[in-house]
């Protein structure tokens, strides 16, 4: 490195490394999501007969989905329902993000026990909770009804609205984690610079913050849209019984009307959806072609300073507070409160002699011990391997690498996989690889990385948006291999947005229920099974109770966690 | 096969005795149980709930058994056909017992499913057990209309399928949408098998304008709701959980409109097990009256007659109602129909 006739030695061998990166990405990635890709699209063209009969080849799935009975009504609905559930948990979680990443509010905690908790929370029991407060004989209608006198109900939370604001929800803690990663690494001098040259709060926010947030915002919109389309339980529990359906209530019930399961029509939806994925990819890829738009961090240090509110920033902290009674306060009471209930009883003065400690007593009776064990080592392998595969293949991808695209489109494509059809995959990858790993833990741990990729990509290159090339060509000036440079440059410099990724992740993958229950062996059960056992067994009550301890140790986990990996984070970027 | 067939016999007597009504019925003796010790374990995917029923027979069978370990897993009948027709296709079956109340029925056409019955089958009423000897029934389930007692004082609770058209209910019932029997398929199906084709089409008709709720969960959620008070009436609904229910207090009661609706927990064993032996000892202790008495003990409905429920108004011959039984062949068969007609009418 002395003299400038080497030059052209470190840039090609750190080419050469750059090339084993993305040889050896592309293989491991082709590896977890080909067979299933395959799988899909085989079963979106296979039409199955008669019990009996021999299956054929065919384009009636896809027929069955766009030509199915009422369809202009449900595809509408299904659009409805997805952009709405999109906007929601968007609006929810950058409005979140903004507050306590960018702002001297007070409270910002909160914004975080929101997130984390929601997160750790078995979705059915959340989606319970919400219909058990906004139902017919819940709280807030009988508050109405008495003091009104009328029959009728105030809310009809199983409505359009109630679904998507139930879906919303669910997914805004998402929308809060990504956001936040990335208006932390914000630089404030320019929405600084905007201040001063006389643009007030929200000229500030629309034209320099929400720009610069926009990767992030399109790959929210896409996961959050995709995933609403392909979503089964919210328009079940919720639109069913108002009867409001969606795409998937008929391919489902169709589905689930055969044994075993005729995955045709779930499949072709999928490869519907992949189409839109890949129609999204290519816009997003156009967009973060100019990347160096987004990119805050440069070699110009600067310090993010939060933006003083002034009096408003109290407004901030009632906002941050209604999103903590709505989001977590509401629905965990209502746990809280079914949890001490022998059965299902609404909230009355009448019911409040039967709380007892009893469904507690139960659960911490039985041995879960195994159960908890295995689904702490899926959901911690599942996140740090999705966390470590995504960070090389996001990199690839933004620094527009020899198959970067490829790796790019890799991760993302299990954004449509639907759970049985991924499950029913790798089940036949693992029975027919020589190698005994059928009916341990560790094929749960593959499907689960397959089908948490696409939001490890999401984390990952929404954060690696922002570090400007340039920090890593100086170091490659220096001498500095890719490896190095992604060793001591940008995975530090990414700390935020891999610690967020990594906490979705393993907070998702310890709430999964229906692929951990397909997958698990005897020698496998999870937390799944346990949960799946009272569920289906009408111990709600008892399962309240179950869930409720353990979205708390979850919480606590993942909260250790955070403050670790953002104390060493912050020493990495020299912050205190 | 008792001492009318002793183990003795040769292989074309015993074809000869089971076309003389001996049926597929077989003892077990010191030879199956050494064998099975030397598989040291048997597996069984099951759909029924752990806590309840399958770690209570485990152990009360690893008892009897000691050295033989029953592992097991569970899922919805859906799933565990997945996993079994999967595995098998594969080659590498790793269940030996498993249960459902239809899935045996695919799983035998591709021909996985051992034909066998132990002995104590011979006391089960014909209903309860294949003919073939695919399956035998562990326990039933009696789908019935259950409500809440706070909302419908008890006396004025529908008594007949014609009480159901009464407008009082309009909007005020759920029923399980999934396709199940244990939901409006299950309801579609007994309608139709009780009134015939043109008088069912009629009642299903009339009933459709009832606007009952499709909740897209299974019966025993359905329940639920109607404890917490969000419908009056649950339709489908399995009879021993509102007696569970409202033995803690709750304020629930079922119908016993007749008929009912039953469906059968079967058992089978896969003809490929790897632990063929300890399979058919874990059947036959299902079966017999020991195994029959844990099911009891969990609040299940015993397949054996002589063994009554532990509130024995719940089964049909002992609480007097009549019940119409769909055994796994005849859900099979009828599922797409019965669907056809409840997406038309109610979905």
């Amino acid at each position: 490195m002395t003299s400038s006739a080497e030059a052209p030695s470190w840039s090609r061998s750190s080419a050469r490394q750059t090339t084993w990166i993305a040889g050896l990405l592309t293989v491991v990635l082709a590896a977890l999501v080909v067979p299933p890709l395959i799988f899909l699209l085989q079963g979106s063209l296979i039409i199955a007969g008669a019990p009996n009969e021999a299956t054929r080849w065919g384009l009636e799935n896809f027929q069955n989905v766009l030509g199915g009975r009422r369809f202009v009504g449900t595809a509408l609905n299904t659009l409805v329902f997805a952009a709405g559930s999109a906007v929601i948990a968007l609006v929810v979680g950058w409005i979140m993000a903004w507050i306590v990443e960018r702002t001297n509010a007070p409270l910002k905690g909160l914004a975080y026990v929101t997130a984390i908790i929601s997160l750790g929370t078995p979705y059915i029991l959340y989606v319970s909770a919400w219909l058990l407060v906004f139902g017919k004989a819940g709280p807030v209608n009988q508050l109405y009804r008495t003091l009104t006198g009328s029959t009728d109900v105030l809310i009809n939370i199983y409505s359009m609205p109630g679904m998507v604001l139930v879906e919303g929800f669910l997914w805004s803690p998402l929308a809060f984690l990504l956001v936040g990663a990335t208006l932390r690494n914000a630089n404030p001098e320019l929405e600084e610079a905007a201040r001063v040259s006389g643009a007030g709060v929200w000229g500030t926010i629309r034209r320099i913050t929400m720009r610069l947030s926009l990767p992030a915002i399109m790959a929210l919109s896409m996961l959050v849209f995709i995933r609403a389309i392909e979503a089964f339980e919210v328009p079940a529990l919720v639109g069913l019984p108002g009867r409001i359906s969606v795409l998937t209530t008929d391919i489902y019930t169709n589905m689930m009307a055969r044994a075993p399961p005729d995955l045709g029509g779930s499949s072709a939806l999928s490869v519907l959806m992949l189409l839109l994925v890949l129609v999204l990819l290519y816009i997003y890829a156009r967009l973060s072609r100019h990347a160096e738009r987004f990119a805050t961090i440069t070699g110009k240090g600067f310090r993010p300073r939060p933006f003083d509110l002034g009096r408003l920033r109290y407004v901030a902290a009632v906002i941050l507070v209604v999103d903590f009674v709505l989001l977590l306060l509401v629905p965990m009471l209502m746990l809280a409160w079914i949890s001490l209930l022998p059965f299902f009883a609404p909230v009355s003065a009448a019911s409040f002699k039967l709380l007892s400690l009893n469904n507690y007593r139960t659960v911490l009776a039985s041995d879960h011990l195994e159960l908890m064990i295995n689904t702490m080592l899926v959901a911690v392998a599942t996140a740090t391997s999705a966390v470590v595969l995504t960070f090389f293949a996001a990199w690839l991808a933004v620094r527009r690498a020899p198959g970067g695209w490829l790796v790019e489109r890799l991760a993302t494509i299990p954004l449509v996989f639907p759970g049985l059809v991924l499950g029913v995959a790798v089940m036949q990858v693992f029975l027919r690889l020589p190698i005994p790993l059928y009916g341990t833990i560790g094929i749960l741990i593959w499907a689960f990385v397959i089908s948490y990729l696409p939001y490890g990509m999401r984390y990952s290159s929404s954060g690696m948006l922002q570090i400007h090339r340039e920090l890593e060509e100086a170091a490659a000036v220096c001498g500095a291999s890719a490896l190095t440079r992604l060793r001591r440059i940008v995975a530090p410099l990414l700390a935020p947005a891999l610690v967020a990724g990594w906490l979705f992740i393993f907070l998702m993958a310890t709430r999964v229920l229906s692929l951990a229950i397909l997958l698990a062996g005897p020698r496998s059960q999870t937390m799944a099974v346990a949960m799946f056992d009272l569920w289906g067994n009408g111990q709600g009550t008892e399962l309240a109770a179950l869930g409720l301890m353990w979205s708390m140790l979850m919480a606590m986990i993942a909260v250790a966690f955070y403050v670790m990996a953002r104390r060493s984070a912050a020493g990495a970027l020299g912050r205190a | 096969m008792g001492d009318r067939c002793s183990s003795a016999v040769i292989a074309s007597a015993m074809a000869a005795a089971a076309l003389l009504g001996c049926g597929p019925a077989h003892a077990i003796d010191a030879a199956v149980i050494d064998a099975a010790k030397r598989e040291g374990e048997v597996v069984w995917y099951s759909t029924q709930i752990i806590n309840q029923l399958v770690r209570p027979i485990a152990a009360a069978f690893e008892k009897k058994y000691p050295g033989i370990k029953v592992r097991y897993t569970r899922a919805n009948a859906n799933e565990v056909a997945v996993k079994i027709l999967n595995e098998s296709r594969a080659g590498r079956p790793q269940s030996d017992v498993f249960d459902g109340t239809s899935s045996v029925v695919p799983l035998k056409q591709e021909g996985y499913v051992l034909q066998w019955q132990p002995e104590a089958a011979k006391d089960y009423p014909d209903i309860y057990k294949d003919r073939q000897g695919y399956w035998v029934a562990s326990n039933i389930y009696i789908n019935t209309p259950g409500y809440n007692t706070s909302l419908v004082p008890k006396g004025s609770e529908p008594h007949t399928y014609q009480d159901l058209l009464d407008p009082r209910w309009k909007g005020k019932m759920a029923w399980n949408a999934l396709p199940s029997a244990s939901g409006g398929l299950g309801f579609v199906g007994t309608v139709l098998a009780e009134m015939g084709e043109r008088d069912g089409m009629a009642y299903l008709r009339a009933f459709s304008k009832q606007r009952v709720a499709n909740v897209a969960a299974a019966a025993r959620e359905v329940l639920d709701q109607v404890i917490a008070g969000e419908y009056a009436i649950g339709l489908q609904i399995f009879n021993h959980h509102a007696v569970i229910s409202a033995k803690k207090g709750a304020p629930v009661d079922w119908i016993k409109m007749e008929p009912a609706t039953g469906t059968l927990s079967v058992i089978s064993i896969h003809k490929n097990a790897p632990h063929p032996n300890a399979a058919k000892l874990l059947v036959d202790f299902i079966i017999s009256k020991e195994g029959q008495q844990v099911y009891r003990d969990a609040d299940y409905l015993t397949a054996d007659p002589a063994v009554p429920a532990r509130d024995p108004s719940l089964k049909p011959e002992d609480g007097h109602f009549r019940v119409r039984f769909f055994p796994p062949e005849t859900i099979e068969d009828n599922v797409p129909k019965w669907k056809q007609v409840f997406d038309d009418l109610f979905g």
